[in-house]
């Protein structure tokens, strides 16, 4: 888990590498590796790569980068962690090849000595890399399946530049800032940016499951190796199974998934609410032998002695499971304090993370450097709403989708009616033009703001240029394209898994994480573990999200299951918005989250380059 | 089999300026690796012409729906094509109607003012159509990619190159004394005198040449190019710069007259605004000539650093001329600054290209 960073200037009329400019792109990702900083220079001046590392597997020079291959040829700069780098090691040494450290990084050059960018389809982990063989004098670019590390990468047609972060790509000095009306208009849709899109015209996110060659003539297009919708469609042909075996299957997967997740050279955290994800890996880690394990809940001042706080609940179960339970109390004043280094930190603006945040601070002022997190099991076990309201919404209202027009007009009228005081959410006067299809739908369910409602936000020739570019329900509707014979369920949890959770929730996950120096690791989030599960509709029928809770041996206590689903239930909304400047009535969660994410793109994204907060 | 491209373009063979000299290398550079190249061009004779092994010309048609019709026969004549390479913008819609005719790939070139004003919605989205666009600089993909909805891996740039001719070497007392040409520094700017195309910055050169004569005693500013807008040039060279012979105009010089031109000059000066790569900029450099050029569109890709040149605000006169003033007696340029814009590195970077557009799967409607 670390930071990373390259210079390719692959075209020959192009200057080469600026090494000061390469330093200022990893120095901005100073926080996200703390234990070394390195850089490479290939002889001709052509390639250089950079690295910040936070020390997690071979905690030895061994293990420092960028790496290089015993002879010469290859050199990597890696971020993540390769969770089956000991099976692989043990398969590429059957084979002959020789290694000469205990780090996953070796690996990596190893395998892809071995089979090339294939590769990829080979890793357990999250990872980001940037892979220079000097031999073809070409550079990989690879991201994980579903996008746990971020990749960022700007091309002014002769030097090709990439980093961790979109900011660091910024800081070289060399990137524009210009603005790119897709992301900010996609920012303005559903709190996040969508990838490809950045807010800066210049720099785009290397896709989640793709990986990218650079040569002689730039960078190629980017090839997916991994989809989730054809992921689910192939788990979906397996037989569906009654719900005690599909339990049984659940548990079997979760299992094997914290099992992966455990491999380190340091202790393993664990960030534990009341909800039953979090409190089911902590089970898991305990059963699995995990030993020293610290827990870490966030407490709010405001919630104290009242039904919404999570420690007492947490205390409990970390106490069930032996783990030593730090709670963390977070009051409006630290937010205040802390809002300028959350902005800084924020690497593209976003309307959540603010959570994250908080707890990887108690983390790492813990001591500790990585911890496990149940990000991803309402993706996967339908814990959200929109695993009902979507599917129902498209069945009932699909007729109107056939109807060109209707569903603009009752819009039209529908919105007259709530700007005179009809007393509904804006967003409900779309119902009838967005709500029979799937795109539209979960348009509708998880955006901020709806398209017609953005003329009031944002410049009109750049909110025109910003849809017809970003097409939002073509960009929705594009991770359906290969999910052709999925079932309701599995169609939820493909845009839940590849827009909410891709877009906001990891991305929040890493710059959150990452400005502490804490990797969260999301066993969640495992296309191995995905695979394993039973199909959706099987899933559907089993309650898989309370299932969790029988996992561990002894199971959750009674009282986890029995706890209702508080939501967002921490006085951060309250903060939000009352920091943004929304009247304290309008404290529902949708509100919040409009005016906060206002006052996010208020703190200046695209103008002039605004001085680093200092850490 | 050899690869086989059919090419829509402006002008080629027969043809003078940039844009016809750049298609000329960029085809002699895939036809050396044995692909072959039907030339379709708008403006040109190239009869009598001997074109290199590989290439082949038809007869020039100016009127669009004729070319788009002699386009479309020679299209399905010349099946199986496996590249429809487009040379002007304005035809994309044209290319990539041919390209999804004949079942070829589609290679659009932009050259820069095809694209700097916004095009219409038809040739926007033939352009998005492209399988692969090719700009000769990196501002004309910058402008590109602001206009389309094209993903940026596919759009590469293919700079301009250098033919061997343009070489340093002394400067010619015979072409100094042909001239009538004193002993005080020579300012050289090359360029079409069209009247579209006055964002060159001829006259505000003109204009600094009476304070930079005050400083550079006999200083002259040799202007060569033709076309429509010389006598209004010249009448404006008159008024800014009154002393007789201290403008002087050439004319037309033939491309092998150029390099001893520039090995003559002591500075070649072309504060363009709008230039699309400038390779006037790459041609005196190669000789040895240090350049001024001007900010806007593409002309820094010819002037990489300060080896080569400087690059000055075209409307800042003050600049300008201070600008001028540091240049002269700064000595030549490095060669090794010319080296990667040579024939070699332009050869293997277009074969390349070609490489990559015929591997590449055509695309399918919706892909970005």
């Amino acid at each position: 888990m670390c930071g990373i960073a390259g210079i390719y200037a692959y075209l020959d009329v192009a200057p080469p590498v600026d090494r000061a400019e390469l330093r200022r792109m990893n120095d901005r990702m100073a926080a996200r590796g703390p234990d070394g900083s390195r850089q490479w220079a290939d002889a001709s001046g052509r390639v250089g790569l950079a690295h910040r590392r936070l020390a997690i597997i071979d905690l030895s020079e061994g293990g420092a980068q960028p790496m290089q291959s015993a002879d010469g040829r290859l050199t990597i700069t890696f971020n993540g962690e390769i969770y089956n780098y000991r099976e692989l090691r043990a398969e590429l040494q059957a084979k002959g090849y020789k290694f000469n450290s205990e780090s996953d990084t070796e690996v990596l050059l190893q395998l892809y000595a071995d089979c090339g960018p294939a590769m990829v389809g080979r890793l357990r982990g999250m990872f980001a890399f940037g892979l220079w063989d000097g031999r073809s004098r070409q550079l990989l670019l690879a991201r994980d399946p579903l996008g746990i590390k971020p990749l960022y990468w700007a091309d002014d047609g002769w030097t090709l530049r990439f980093a961790s972060q979109a900011k660091a790509l910024l800081a070289g000095g060399a990137v524009s800032r210009e603005p790119d009306p897709a992301g900010i208009v996609g920012f303005h849709l559903l709190g996040s940016v969508p990838e490809p899109f950045t807010v800066w015209r210049g720099i785009r996110a290397l896709p989640a499951g793709t990986t990218m060659v650079v040569d002689a003539a730039g960078p190629g297009v980017p090839q997916r190796y991994h989809d989730v919708a054809r992921a689910l469609v192939e788990r979906g042909s397996g037989a569906a199974c009654d719900p005690a075996a599909a339990r049984a299957r659940i548990a079997a997967a979760v299992l094997e998934s914290v099992r992966y997740h455990l491999v380190a050279d340091v202790p393993v955290g664990v960030f534990l609410s009341a909800g039953l994800d979090s409190g089911a890996l902590l089970g898991c880690m305990a059963q699995l032998g995990a030993r020293d394990i610290s827990a870490l809940t966030l407490s709010f001042a405001e919630f104290k002695g009242a039904n919404l706080d999570e420690a007492p609940l947490a205390a409990e179960v970390a106490a069930r499971y032996g783990a030593r339970h730090v709670v963390r109390t977070i009051d409006r004043a630290e937010f205040e304090h802390d809002l300028p280094a959350i902005l800084d930190a924020m690497d593209l603006p976003t309307i959540d993370g603010i959570n994250t945040w908080f707890v990887a601070k108690a983390a790492h002022e813990a001591g500790i450097k990585v911890a496990l997190s149940g990000l991803g099991a309402d993706e996967c076990f339908g814990g959200y709403p929109s695993f009902v309201d979507v599917p129902r919404s498209v069945h009932w209202l699909r007729p109107f989708d056939w109807m060109p027009g209707v569903g603009t007009l009752a819009r039209h009228g529908m919105s007259a009616a709530i700007a005179a005081g009809a007393g509904l959410h804006p967003k409900t006067a779309g119902l009838l033009e967005y709500g029979g299809s799937w795109a539209g739908a979960y348009l509708l369910r998880r955006s901020v703001y709806m398209p017609w409602e953005l003329d009031e936000l944002l410049d009109p020739a750049l909110l025109q240029e910003g849809m017809r570019r970003l097409a939002p329900l073509g960009l929705i509707g594009g991770e359906l394209c290969e999910g052709g014979s999925l079932g309701d369920f599995d169609r939820v949890a493909t845009l839940e898994t590849t827009l909410y959770m891709r877009n906001q929730l990891l991305r929040d996950a890493d710059w959150a994480g990452m400005a502490h120096s804490v990797e969260i690791r999301v066993p969640y989030v495992d296309p191995f573990f995905l695979a394993a599960l039973p199909p959706g509709n099987s899933l559907a029928a089993t309650n898989a999200k309370e299932a969790v809770a029988d996992i561990p041996e002894p199971p959750l206590p009674p009282a986890s299951r029995n706890r209702s689903k508080t939501g967002f239930s921490t006085p951060v909304g309250r903060w939000l918005s009352e920091a943004s400047g929304a009247p304290t009535s309008a404290i529902d969660l949708s509100a919040a989250s409009r005016a906060w994410a206002l006052r996010v793109w208020q703190a200046g994204w695209t103008g002039p380059a605004a001085a680093p907060v200092a850490p | 089999m050899a690869i086989r491209v059919l090419a829509l373009v402006g002008d080629c063979y027969g043809a003078r300026g940039g844009i016809a000299r750049y298609n000329r290398d960029l085809f002699e550079a895939l036809a050396l690796g044995g692909t072959e190249i039907q030339v379709l061009p708008r403006l040109g004779d190239a009869t009598g012409a001997v074109l290199p092994p590989g290439i082949r010309q038809q007869p020039a048609i100016a009127g669009r729906l004729r070319f788009s019709l002699a386009a479309l026969w020679a299209a399905w004549r010349a099946r199986p094509v496996d590249v429809v390479f487009c040379g002007h913008a304005y035809m994309a819609p044209l290319a990539w109607l041919l390209a999804r005719l004949v079942g070829a790939h589609y290679w659009l070139q932009a050259h820069g003012a095809d694209i700097w004003r916004d095009r219409p919605d038809s040739e926007r989205r033939a352009i998005e159509a492209a399988d692969q666009v090719t700009t000769v600089s990196r501002a004309t993909r910058r402008i590109l990619l602001g206009r389309t909805n094209l993903a940026p891996e596919r759009v590469r740039v293919l700079p301009n190159t250098v033919g061997e001719q343009f070489m340093p070497g002394p400067p010619s007392a015979a072409l100094r004394a042909r001239l009538g040409l004193g002993d005080g520094p020579i300012l050289l700017t090359v360029g079409r005198l069209a009247s579209e195309e006055r964002y060159k910055g001829h006259e505000q050169v003109f204009a600094a040449v009476p304070a930079l004569r005050a400083i550079f005693p006999g200083l002259v500013h040799l202007v060569a190019g033709e076309g429509d807008d010389r006598a209004r040039l010249q009448a404006r060279a008159a008024e800014l710069s009154p002393v007789p012979g201290s403008v002087r105009f050439l004319g037309f010089v033939p491309d092998e007259e150029l390099p001893e031109l520039y090995r003559l000059a002591d500075l070649f000066v072309m504060p363009s605004s709008e230039e699309g790569f400038g390779i006037v900029y790459l041609e005196a450099a190669a000789c040895g000539l240090r350049v001024v050029g001007g900010a806007g569109g593409g002309g820094g890709d010819a002037i990489p650093d300060a080896r080569v040149g400087l690059i000055v605000d075209p409307l800042d006169q003050a600049a300008l001329i201070d600008t001028i003033k540091r240049s002269l007696g700064q000595g030549r340029v490095d060669p090794a600054a010319i080296e990667p814009y040579r024939r070699p590195h332009f050869v293997t970077a277009a074969r390349l290209l070609l490489a990559r557009v015929k591997g590449r799967p055509c695309r399918k409607r919706g892909e970005s």
